[in-house]
């Protein structure tokens, strides 16, 4: 089935899907150079009784959006669907004077549902909307491109960077296009990194192992208090399993980490709870990262999240400019999280996310020597997991 | 425009004139001000285009407990008091016939002064009962004084206080309208911020009035439980807190309560703390400096560890005077680095020899191994490499 008839058929049971979600769409704000495209017709019929605005700015739009209470909030309950101009894969930006993996960005949309207190998004995004890019032929065709092009053995690419792989798949089925497209191209694979549940529709799905689904986790406290409209640590590791039994690679995230009383405790229970349930040697990846953030965001979730605690930590502004735990706290919740991981299966692929090599020394006693060695280490990690 | 008083059938009127002397209604604010009004009080310019008699009203006929339309707070009334006894009044107060007395719509602090000099009654201009809707006569208020005087940030946050309590305005016409008439920016988050002021403890509000408390500081106050910031404004108020100091302070407060999950209150009573208010013999500024140590060795025990044992091995080596040693910014690189200055070859031979001796010391040996130390005893193989 093509791209156009598998969308029609799953327009029929949007708004079913759309009704079981943990977030409404309060209001479809509708980009005139968007509305012919066959992508947004169908997603209009995915959700019926949405009220609808035809825009002829979006910047106005945008710009008026920023002047109420709380834009950002606001812009998770509103829909824009839009054309995004110029290109949409990209080098993950990483960060300045560390060492990052060579991962690539697919911006299928941006923003999220999801209300992390610690989403660099509060800060890093210029359009507060929850917003869809309609002109989907021109990203599969620069996606097509970039892999035809073979730079690299392998490219990973994944579209979880900016907003959540599949928790907006009941409106939006991203995934159940990207998935039967990787599958069958040799030098790339797909990420879908994801706080949902929402696996469901890409469980029957032909990914011939050209997809892996991961799970950033946390520890049931802080998903509580700090991952709003998320699913819980139960649920992620249900869905990691089911997605197991249907022959998914997993990667697991534990990024952002966060230091608090207590956090051992927290963290080795999540490392056990995964344990019981997944198989580790379907595990292709875990990352670990300690939260880090950029000034800014300081400010803008304090106020949008007053009891937030993750600010709470003794962290300080690192050779990047962003806020980091002091390195004695990072290096030792690395070395004790790997030693768990490891007590489960010393085979486990365990990564830094963007850390400095002192810190890769400090944590596994050796580092990359480069960014470049880190991304060969993982093509070297496909090659003998796939 | 000016004021004047005209003889006229025993009662005297107002007549104002602009700046051109021509003759005109009366105008209660700039236009910029009156253009910018929301519907509702669109008619203010034209109501006051009724001229007021001016009356002589005794002072014993006005209801001084009536305050529904008073925004005063702390009200500084030296130089108004001065004024009144070196020339006497010089505008009239307004007033609103109510149940046989008269209400104060405008004039709180004149009619204050005049009581306390003695004065039995006063020039008015009065609305009768049903003239004017209260909201018509609150928006009058706010011109009125807003023209003479200004008002301070309690007393806005009081006045857009009553604009929503009592008058029952529309947030969203207040944003629009009614922040910008007190030179506030038209938002929701503005609006919130006063709002929470208004709402504080007295004292509370005291102190935000006198130490000239930023919004940014205000948010942050409002954060905190009623019982909280009562038990914290004389721990404040025993400091000498500038904008900065007094936010560094309140986060500090706030982030290690979160992290402990312990009450405010239980925090600033705590032995090291009280220590050092209690010590009468420390100034303000003393007090500050030392809290500020003490908060941040709690705020940041890691950091405060490696500090000190930095010291220590640094203490150890003896430097020669001139000579510092530092490391990376925050511990996070492994780096050291020595900072000398010298005027003459001689004093330089003098460093350098020092310098050199440091290799044979087994501290400075351990300062620069430090960290690869630590990461060798936990050595993990990691499948990766």
């Amino acid at each position: 089935m093509d791209l156009k008839g598998r969308f029609a058929r799953y327009s029929e049971f949007g708004f079913y899907l759309n009704c079981m979600l943990p977030f409404r769409i309060e209001k479809i704000y509708l980009d005139e150079k968007a509305e012919k495209d066959w992508v947004t017709q169908s997603l209009l019929r995915s959700l019926p009784g949405v009220p609808v605005e035809r825009v002829e700015d979006k910047r106005n739009l945008i710009k008026q959006s920023l002047h109420i209470a709380d834009p950002i909030g606001m812009g998770k309950r509103n829909l824009l669907v839009t054309h995004f101009y110029g290109r949409r894969l990209k080098p993950c930006p990483g960060t300045s004077r560390h060492i990052c993996c060579g991962y690539h960005v697919i911006n299928a949309v941006t923003n999220c549902t999801m209300d992390c207190s610690y989403c660099v998004l509060q800060g890093y995004l210029n359009n507060p909307f929850l917003t869809f890019y309609s002109n989907w032929d021109d990203l599969l065709r620069e996606i097509e491109d970039f892999l035809s092009m073979k730079r690299n053995p392998l490219s990973r690419l994944g579209t979880g960077e900016l907003s959540d792989s599949l928790a907006l798949e009941s409106i939006f089925p991203v995934s159940q296009f990207l998935i039967p497209f990787f599958a069958g191209r040799e030098n790339g694979l797909l990420e879908l990194k994801t706080k949902s549940a929402m696996v469901d529709p890409i469980l029957h799905l032909d990914h011939r192992g050209k997809t892996i689904v991961s799970w950033s986790l946390n520890p049931p406290g802080v998903i509580r208090e700090e991952e709003r409209n998320t699913a819980s640590l139960e649920e992620r590791i249900g869905a990691a399993e089911q997605c197991q039994r249907k022959g998914y690679p997993l990667g697991f995230h534990f990024d952002p980490m966060f230091d608090y009383p207590g956090w051992e405790e927290g963290y080795r229970e999540v490392v056990q709870s995964i344990f019981e349930r997944i198989d580790p040697k379907g595990v292709i990846w875990i990352s670990l990262g300690g939260f880090r953030y950029p000034p800014k965001l300081r400010a803008i979730a304090k106020d949008r999240f007053p009891d937030t605690r993750i600010f709470s930590g003794e962290l300080f502004p690192g050779r990047d400019g962003k806020f980091r735990y002091l390195k004695e706290i990072r290096t030792e919740m690395y070395r004790k999280m790997v030693e768990w991981l490891r007590e489960v299966d010393s085979g486990l692929f365990i990564y830094l996310c963007m850390e400095s090599r002192e810190v890769w020394e400090d944590a596994f006693g050796w580092a990359p020597e480069n960014s470049s060695h880190l991304n060969y280490l993982f093509e070297e990690r496909v090659k003998r997991f796939l | 425009m000016k004021y004047e008083q005209l003889e006229g059938g025993g009662s005297l009127c107002l007549r104002i004139e602009t700046k051109n002397g021509e003759e005109t209604k009366p105008q209660v604010g700039e236009k910029s001000f009156a253009s910018s009004l929301p519907p509702q009080t669109s008619n203010v310019t034209t109501g006051m285009a009724d001229m007021k008699m001016i009356q002589e009203i005794p002072l014993h006929q006005i209801d001084l407990l009536d305050e529904t339309f008073s925004v005063n707070f702390m009200p500084d009334l030296r130089s108004l008091r001065s004024s009144i006894r070196e020339i006497g009044l010089i505008q009239p107060v307004l007033l609103r016939k109510r149940k046989g007395a008269f209400q104060i719509i405008c004039g709180f602090r004149r009619i204050s002064i005049l009581r306390e000099l003695g004065n039995d009654k006063l020039p008015a201009m009065v609305f009768e009962e049903r003239e004017r809707d209260d909201l018509h006569l609150f928006i009058v208020c706010l011109h009125e004084n807003m023209m003479a005087r200004g008002f301070h940030a309690v007393e806005k946050a009081i006045a857009l206080e009553k604009l929503i309590d009592y008058f029952d305005v529309d947030r969203s016409v207040i944003i629009q309208s009614y922040l910008p008439l007190f030179s506030l920016e038209p938002n929701e988050k503005i609006l919130s911020t006063y709002l929470s002021l208004a709402r504080m403890e007295e004292d509370t509000r005291r102190y935000v009035l006198r130490e000239e408390v930023s919004r940014s500081n205000i948010r942050i106050l409002s954060a905190l439980a009623p019982d909280d910031r009562i038990a914290l404004i004389p721990f404040l108020s025993s400091l000498k807190l500038g904008e900065n100091r007094l936010r560094e302070v309140l986060t500090i407060l706030d982030e290690i309560c979160r992290r402990d999950r312990v009450g405010l209150k239980e925090m600033i009573h705590r032995t090291e703390i009280q220590a050092i208010l209690s010590r009468e013999e420390l100034t303000p500024v003393q007090k500050t400096e030392r809290l500020k140590r003490v908060l941040m060795d709690l705020r940041y025990p890691k950091m405060k560890t490696l500090e000190e044992g930095f010291e220590k091995m640094r203490k150890a080596l003896h430097l020669p005077a001139g000579v510092s040693l530092n490391h990376s910014p925050y511990f996070e690189g492994r780096e050291l680095e020595i900072d000398f200055q010298f005027q003459s070859m001689e004093e330089y031979r003098s460093f350098v020899s020092s310098l050199s001796s440091l290799a044979d010391k087994k501290e400075f040996e351990e300062m620069i191994q430090g960290s690869r130390i630590r990461s060798t005893k936990f050595e993990i193989r990691n499948n990766l490499k």
